[in-house]
């Protein structure tokens, strides 16, 4: 019997903030954050994340945020391509729309976390999914809950990934 | 996790409640596990020795479709019918995540898809919603450009009726995504040729020759179309709604930009604001609306930052300078190598504005900030907020009070050196920038007098120390 395929999984990290989290975050927050983290999956050479306009892909590291911080690798998987297309365009339609986007629960980190367990039955380093509760933990992100609440990230430089016309 | 694959056998370690002897191969053991699938989940309840097959009959019945549309992963690996679930590792508790396949071949992403057959249904064909699910990516570039070629021979005036009737942003930025587009637009001669050959354009030269010396100048061509690449980001990265004014004369920021962006341009740069402004005065109520690309490029991001002030009360001299520095930024901040230029002149021309003397304080800031050209590009949001601010600022009848709190916070920002001062504040903004009711939402900021002044107190301190570090940094 042939060896099944393994397609690497990586996990590419961002900050937002382009290192200002790390130095101004005992200011502001009173605790040091080291980044204010978006992650994406890249799997079969492709980069997906999920923003405001739902689940996107591009090139790996072709979003206007340029290239990743940091690459975390999650693991392998047999998953093919195509059998992983299919599972996005259901997550698109069910549980990551875009106007399911929330920055504290519903973020690209969340759909990251999502897709490694999937992919790798790993999930993402803590750290990241930990964000949203570091900030709202602290006096400044209470105060700034309501405007943060509707801020919607979405990195330009994707494509929405959905299903193609005529399928059901 | 382990990967097991072997026959090991498995223990009562599942925790089920019988006490089923621990030395045999095959456990009768009822094991629970939980099947995921994109938006919903649900526990089985499964033997453990069964085989992948039997359970695919359970899910296939559950789920009504049929069995060859499952597939079933754990662990990242894909379970073959053969296996048992035992077999793959799995127990009490784990989940298996399920796909099911829709009954049509699925499409793989564009990848090795990509094709350009005729011009115009493919025009119109992602111009669409349907697909915009196609990621634009060529299979070679060489079919690309040569797909482009024939795409700019035979079809250019459809392309430009095409846009003409499809004229909305969003369809224009999914045309600008498109590869192809982008070889086109990288193509400063076709680009020439296009922009001369539009009527609206020519119309456009006739009153304003400047312009038409500027479009001759390739490197502007060059920077401008960079830019027209990038437009999609650049309505992505401006969110914010606010009422429409297009007083602008759009085609003017692009030769703005482009002698901005030539490295010592700095007294043309003077001198062709001087002459902007003029043409600022005269051209004020003249909307310029019939080409997309332009209206796109400065009228729609524009219309987002204009005030809604009913009449234009505003001295028009402000009013000249502000209309101009929106769309310079706008523009900019697309641009990653022009963006730290663009915070730069943006801070710059915000306290030109505030003292109100334009050209000169702009050909000295200019200098200083040609060296800004290493360092980070995180002005994108800084500029336009600051943008927002200052319209606002020159709204009286704003309803936004937050234009007071906001020039606090530009008090603030202007205690420092203006560069550093950008860099900080931008990543910053940043976070609170994307949001259409940033107004709104920031009034609540400003009801709260205790957090703004503590933040106003720290400010200038840690502005100071770090523009001492960046400072360093850039020696």
């Amino acid at each position: 019997m042939e060896p099944p395929n393994l397609y690497p999984v990586k996990l590419y990290v961002y900050d937002l903030s382009k290192g200002l989290a790390r130095r101004l975050s005992p200011i502001m927050l009173g605790k040091q954050l080291e980044g204010i983290w978006h992650t994406s999956i890249v799997v079969h050479k492709d980069e997906f994340f999920f923003g405001s306009g739902g689940i996107s892909s591009c090139p790996p590291g072709g979003t206007l945020l340029g290239p990743p911080d940091s690459v975390v690798d999650v693991g392998s998987t047999e998953v093919t391509e195509e059998i992983f297309l299919e599972y996005l365009s259901s997550l698109g339609e069910s549980l990551f729309r875009g106007e399911a986007y929330n920055l504290f629960e519903h973020n690209c980190n969340t759909f990251s976390n999502e897709v490694a367990q999937f992919l790798t039955g790993r999930k993402i380093p803590s750290y990241i999914t930990d964000l949203p509760s570091e900030v709202l933990s602290t006096p400044f992100g209470q105060a700034l809950r309501p405007l943060l609440d509707s801020i919607q990230i979405q990195p330009p430089g994707g494509g929405t990934v959905g299903r193609p016309n005529g399928q059901s | 996790m382990p990967h097991v694959i072997s026959q090991t056998p498995k223990m009562s370690q599942s925790g089920h409640p019988s006490g089923l002897p621990a030395d045999r191969n095959t456990s009768l053991s009822v094991t629970r596990v939980i099947v995921k699938t994109p938006g919903s989940q649900k526990d089985f309840m499964i033997a453990d020795d069964t085989s992948v097959r039997k359970f695919k009959e359970k899910l296939s019945a559950h789920f009504q479709c049929q069995m060859d549309q499952l597939v079933l992963v754990f662990m990242g690996r894909l379970l073959k019918d053969h296996d048992t679930l035992s077999q793959r590792g799995i127990m009490d508790g784990h989940t298996i995540h399920l796909v099911i396949k829709s009954k049509h071949g699925s499409r793989s992403l564009a990848h090795s898809s990509w094709n350009l057959p005729t011009n115009e249904p493919c025009h119109r064909d992602r111009n669409t919603k349907g697909n915009s699910s196609e990621v634009h990516q060529p299979a070679g570039v060489d079919q690309a450009s040569v797909e482009s070629a024939h795409f700019v021979g035979s079809d250019a005036p459809k392309v430009h009726t095409q846009n003409l009737e499809l004229g909305s942003p969003e369809h224009i930025a999914q045309v600008l995504e498109n590869p192809s587009i982008q070889q086109l637009l990288s193509n400063t001669e076709l680009i020439q040729q296009f922009i001369s050959e539009h009527p609206d354009v020519q119309q456009l030269m006739q009153q304003n020759p400047e312009v038409f010396h500027l479009l001759d100048n390739s490197e502007i061509l060059s920077q401008t179309l960079e830019l027209a690449k990038n437009l999609a980001m650049i309505q992505e990265i401006m969110q914010i709604q606010q009422p429409a004014q297009n007083l602008e004369h759009p085609l003017n920021p692009q030769p703005y930009l482009g002698l901005e962006t030539m490295p010592g341009g700095n007294n043309t740069l003077s001198q062709s604001c001087a002459d902007f402004n003029d043409q600022m005065l005269n051209s004020m109520q003249d909307p310029f609306e019939s080409n997309p690309f332009i209206a796109l490029l400065a009228g729609q991001v524009l219309d987002q930052f204009k005030s809604s002030s009913p009449s234009p009360s505003p001295s028009q001299e402000r009013q000249d300078q502000l209309p101009q520095l929106p769309t310079t930024r706008v523009i900019y901040t697309s641009s990653r190598g022009l963006s730290s230029i663009t915070s730069a002149n943006g801070t710059s021309n915000r306290v030109n504005h505030t003292s109100g003397a334009n050209t000169a304080t702009i050909s000295t800031k200019g200098q200083n900030h040609i060296c800004a050209l290493h360092q980070p590009a995180v002005i994108p949001a800084l500029p336009s907020i600051e943008l927002t601010q200052q319209l606002q600022y020159e709204d009286k009848d704003a309803t936004i009070s937050l234009s007071s709190s906001e020039q606090r916070l530009e008090d603030d920002f202007q205690l420092s050196d203006e560069q550093n001062n950008s860099q900080i504040t931008g990543g910053m903004m940043q976070l609170l920038m994307n949001n259409p009711y940033l107004a709104a939402q920031m009034m609540l900021f400003v009801n709260m007098p205790q957090l703004s002044e503590q933040w106003r107190q720290e400010l200038p301190i840690s502005l100071q120390q770090i523009q001492l570090s960046d400072l360093l940094i850039a020696l």
